[in-house]
């Protein structure tokens, strides 16, 4: 194994050196060039598939997600085509899922708050929210979210009253999952638009909740 | 439970449950080639050539110490390789003259010179 590789080890500990990173790729970066080249070499890819692809993930922001949730909140019956379908009803808004997954949306009510994770890997709705932060591919959130979410919720500033059902759902490589958070109290004049942008990533993985437009962070 | 036994029943990837540290809310945005890499298993996905599950049994197949030594995405290329070698889609020998090749384009005296690495 190179040094480069040496360095990398382990999730907390990418080289952030851009010059190394241009300049003298690691064994792993190569490897990622002699696949794909061969791979487009053999016709099995095409020359630009990659590239539009990296077009595609660029494109894919929380902020999908947040118009998807701004327009549950104001349109009842949009409301309940989502939890019925998600998949379906996210198309019906115009966003392609390039892929076979297939995706549930959860309902934050007064009794029950949702939060999502992936215990094998890092299954996420990319779709509508990009791609993943690191804590949730990381061992910590993976593992004790599904036995002490309330704990794990804390750790996010986020208290949890005992009479409220936590419920956790383990994404899979083909099911995805997204929590549609408790519209804030006092928006009722807000359009859609600021609505949506009240509606942040975490609080659509469920780890917190949305804050109205006057309410500080929580701590 | 024994040490052994937890190797059983738990393969290493299947951590659900598990005593772990605190949440660290740590973040980076994707380096350029882990966000090629990221592309790329998108894109076997859809030519149905590896698919999501076959990529975390690969991943999982790499076994636990590489698992734990290698970063998010060196995993990724590394299980896609192995993949593709089981496939009979590529084969070792090819990858590592490819290597080779790839390689020996970064040790041109002029950086600039290296040829485009994004197809």
């Amino acid at each position: 194994m190179n040094n480069e590789a040496a360095a990398h080890d382990g999730d907390h500990s990418h080289s952030h050196a851009p010059v190394q990173q241009e300049e003298h790729p690691t064994y792993y970066e190569i490897m990622e060039i002699a696949v794909r080249e061969l791979l487009v070499d053999k016709k099995l890819l095409g020359p630009g598939e990659i590239r539009r692809q990296i077009e595609v993930l660029d494109s894919r922001t929380p902020a999908l997600g947040a118009k998807v949730v701004a327009r549950a909140w104001v349109d009842p019956a949009f409301k309940a085509r989502l939890l019925e379908n998600g998949r379906k009803s996210c198309e019906e808004f115009g966003i392609s899922f390039y892929d076979d997954t297939q995706l549930i949306v959860l309902e934050n009510t007064e009794k029950i708050h949702n939060v999502i994770v992936c215990t094998l890997c890092s299954c996420y709705p990319r779709v509508l929210l990009g791609l993943p932060p690191d804590w949730y591919k990381l061992k910590p959130y993976r593992a004790r979210t599904v036995s002490e979410p309330r704990a794990v919720l804390a750790e996010f500033g986020t208290v949890i009253p005992d009479d409220v059902e936590v419920r956790v759902s383990d994404s899979t490589a083909m099911v995805r999952y997204l929590v549609l958070p408790r519209r804030p109290p006092g928006t009722e004049a807000l359009t859609e638009d600021e609505l949506a942008a009240l509606v942040t990533r975490d609080a659509m993985i469920g780890v917190i909740t949305v804050n109205g437009p006057d309410e500080k962070e929580a701590p | 439970m024994t040490a052994t036994e937890q190797h059983v029943k738990r393969l290493p990837n299947d951590i659900g449950g598990l005593p772990a540290a605190p949440i660290q809310q740590v973040e980076h945005p994707l380096e350029p080639w882990e966000k090629r890499c990221h592309a790329l298993a998108d894109v076997l996905d859809y030519h149905k050539i590896i698919n999501t599950e076959e990529k975390r049994r690969g991943v999982e197949a790499l076994g636990a110490e590489m698992v734990n030594s290698l970063s998010y995405y060196e995993r990724w290329i590394v299980a896609f390789a192995n993949i593709l070698f089981q496939k009979g889609i590529l084969v070792p020998g090819e990858l590592a003259l490819k290597m080779e090749e790839v390689e020996a384009r970064f040790h041109d005296s002029d950086p600039g010179a290296a040829a485009p690495r994004d197809s």
